[in-house]
């Protein structure tokens, strides 16, 4: 519980005995000053229990993360980032951690039923907060292609993990809830690509959460190796819940010299979820290092993707797809982050809005002063369906290099009267006209996933939506 | 005597926004299987004309009838003209990203018969028969609907949706603005094509050029000037409006 003293903020104790203010023990400021995000279920006690048992490195990294989340505020709306999402919608206050070892262990059918029929080359299944079942294509794993759960992969391959996990991509200093994550993840998914290395197939993960007022912190850690290529859906489902059900993710990608990766995150939660997740990927060298983020269900969703670009030649595609409905709340805060000089990165992100629904698009091109010829270019296109959606489009760059070619644009508009005329006068009723407008909104977005199978899939995700 | 398929009578329409009169008082009818052209100047309303038949939610019918084989046509929403036997190629056709053709005329084909489920395979074996009627790669089906298309590519478009839609009565509008004399002439050839095989089908052609009229010949040719038809004729009253241009149509300028 943090109410009543929001603002007030605590310092680490090294910090406090700076300048003659180490008098003040910590123990009584914390009588005192409660630490903003910890709550009932939240608290050191919990991180922990959830470091114990982990290899040193690790659980140094986790309770480290602890610290970093003890340290960092929560953010408020005066924060640009942070302006049009009240923390308080993601109810920290109203759930209970949800420990891996609960539940009968059984599988439930609705979580089962996510992948089946899906061609995979590997089929990860968390539910709640365990990884329920993982299988991967034995020719695969022969090659040396690992499909684990994270805190396995710790103890059975740390060379691949420790360099990786919550270093350069996510660390706890990301932000908040990446700290957050760092602290108390347990269904991770760590997938490993050796040199060289093609799979065909996409990696298939579904997250299900069965039960509400629980909490989950789900993690992914790709790594794919120099000319390795793999494709990732990370994919969330659940019932519609009349309590809140709180999902703090955190996905890491590394595209090692000429890999390409596709990584898809397809957010379909029920009513009452909220989703909050912390992304980046690295592209090195000439890697090939594509994203595409879907917002359909749950209550609030909060992404924070950054694409860094570490390598000349390396390119990024970051779409983005969101559909909101009913007070549905989504926040993307993008950022693409070119370092080093002939790097490529496009982003296209695209929603549509009905009833009362409200989204935001934030994003930033950063070219550093050593990036010249750089491409980059960033848009983004609203469609209100209704005259009570808000869309706040918020497109931005920031260029210290001279030699570059970037872009960026945003829109928010409604169904054209012209585009309807056309259409009807073609025998279509208006609602059939307007789904078609909309469907082909979203198709252009559909048309660059270079992963027909799940194209299909998301477009038949749209179609439930539509009206 | 058959009866007019379309016949309009004092028909008057006002831009919906400010309620400028850009109709005042228009006569027309046409009898099934014939092929009529509006011909005028620029500003006489004949684009309006087209919209307001065809619905455009731009314009406001203030005044006079518009029956549609016998329906009062101005009763209708777009859609139900449509399906009624009504078409109209626009003059400027719209851009819609990410709908392919094979995808928006199916739903068009499917929107005329509701109740019964498309036969794909059928569908598909019309479009392509359509398409090789019209000289059109099979490939053209598979782009998005007017999106980056040339003027040509526009046209032909509209044209292939004709030919799936088997109207009753085509209204093309200025289906020759912007398009030089070879794509003209495949347009045109086109129409005429879709006219062997269903030659009722009654065509309202709305030009500011008699050139097209080289090509799709008129059975009679109106003069339109101010919001109504000022003149009516043969053939031959389109080759004199070229030679002599439609200087005596104009109003004087105190009149505007």
């Amino acid at each position: 519980m943090f109410a009543g003293v929001r603002g007030v903020r605590i310092r680490r104790v090294s910090d406090a005995g700076g300048a003659g203010g180490g008098a003040i023990p910590l123990v009584e400021a914390r009588m005192t000053v409660t630490i903003e995000g910890v709550t009932a279920a939240i608290h050191r006690g919990a991180a922990e229990a959830r470091a114990a048992g982990a290899p040193d490195w690790l659980r140094e990294r986790r309770l480290r993360a602890w610290e970093v989340y003890e340290e960092t505020p929560l953010p408020t709306t005066s924060l640009e980032e942070w302006r049009y999402t009240d923390v308080s919608k993601l109810c920290l206050d109203d759930v209970a951690l949800l420990e891996p070892g609960a539940g009968s262990g059984e599988i439930p059918a609705e979580a089962r039923a996510i992948l089946e029929g899906k061609a995979a080359a590997g089929r990860v299944l968390q539910v709640g907060a365990r990884i329920a079942s993982v299988e991967v294509d034995p020719t695969l794993a022969a090659k040396g292609v690992v499909v684990m759960d994270l805190a396995e992969a710790a103890v059975a391959h740390r060379e691949l993990v420790e360099p990786y996990l919550a270093t350069r991509a996510v660390p706890a200093e990301f932000g908040k809830f990446a700290a957050l994550n760092g602290a108390l993840w347990t269904a991770g998914v760590f997938v490993y690509v050796p040199r060289g290395v093609r799979i065909e197939e996409p990696i298939r993960v579904a997250r299900w959460v069965g039960e509400p007022g629980v909490a989950i912190f789900p993690r992914t850690l790709i790594v794919a190796d120099e000319g390795s290529h793999v494709a990732y859906v990370d994919e969330f489902a659940s019932p519609d819940f009349g309590r809140p059900v709180l999902s703090c993710g955190a996905v890491e990608v590394f595209a090692r010299t000429g890999a390409q990766v596709q990584y898809v995150a397809l957010q379909r939660w029920g009513k009452g979820v909220r989703h909050v997740s912390a992304q980046r990927t690295i592209a090195e060298r000439d890697a090939d290092l594509d994203t595409l983020v879907v917002n359909l269900g749950g209550s609030v969703a909060r992404v924070d993707l950054e694409a860094r670009l570490e390598g000349p030649g390396a390119r990024s595609d970051m779409l983005g797809l969101y559909f909101a409905r009913e007070d549905q709340h989504f926040d993307h805060n993008t950022r693409q982050d070119h370092v080093v000089p002939h790097a490529n990165s496009d982003l296209l992100y695209k929603g549509a809005l009905y009833d009362r629904a409200n989204t935001v698009f934030r994003g930033l091109i950063k070219v550093y002063p050593k990036a010249q010829r750089t491409d980059a270019y960033q848009t983004n296109r609203n469609l209100l369906l209704s005259p009570d959606a808000q869309a706040v489009s918020l497109p931005n760059l920031e260029i210290e290099a001279n030699d570059v070619r970037c872009s960026h644009g945003a829109t928010v508009g409604h169904l054209e009267d012209e585009e309807l005329f056309y259409l009807m006068s073609r025998g279509l009723p208006r609602p059939v006209a307007e789904r078609l407008v909309i469907f082909g909104f979203f198709g252009e977005v559909l048309e660059r996933l270079p992963l027909p199978g799940v194209v299909e899939e998301l477009r038949a995700a749209i179609e439930a939506q539509l009206r | 005597m058959s009866e007019p398929i379309l016949k309009i009578s004092n028909l008057h329409a006002v831009v919906a926004e400010d309620g400028t009169e850009i109709l005042r008082g228009v006569d027309l009818g046409l009898k099934p299987g014939e092929i009529h052209a509006i011909m005028g100047p620029n500003g006489s309303g004949k684009s309006t004309l087209a919209k307001v038949l065809m619905g455009h939610p731009g314009y406001e019918a203030t005044d006079g009838e518009v029956y549609f084989k016998g329906e009062d046509l101005l009763e209708l929403e777009p859609d139900e003209r449509s399906r009624q036997g009504l078409f109209l190629a626009f003059q400027y056709p719209v851009e819609i990203p990410g709908v392919s053709i094979a995808n928006f005329l199916r739903t068009a084909v499917q929107s005329k018969n509701p109740d019964e489920e498309l036969d794909i395979f059928e569908f598909q074996e019309k479009l392509l028969d359509r398409m090789q009627l019209l000289g059109m790669d099979p490939s053209f089906a598979e782009r998005s609907v007017n999106d980056g298309f040339s003027g040509g590519e526009k046209k032909r478009n509209e044209i292939l949706q004709l030919a799936m839609l088997e109207p009753d009565l085509a209204i093309l509008d200025e289906t020759d603005s912007g398009l030089d004399i070879d794509a003209l002439k495949i347009v045109a050839e086109g129409v005429n094509r879709i006219r062997e095989e269903r030659p009722e089908m009654t065509v309202l052609l709305i030009t500011h050029y008699q050139r097209l009229l080289n090509y799709i010949r008129p059975d009679v040719v109106h003069v339109m000037a101010n919001g109504r038809i000022v003149r009516s004729g043969g053939p031959e009253l389109a080759l004199e409006l070229e030679e002599k241009g439609y200087e005596e149509f104009r109003e004087p300028a105190a009149a505007v």
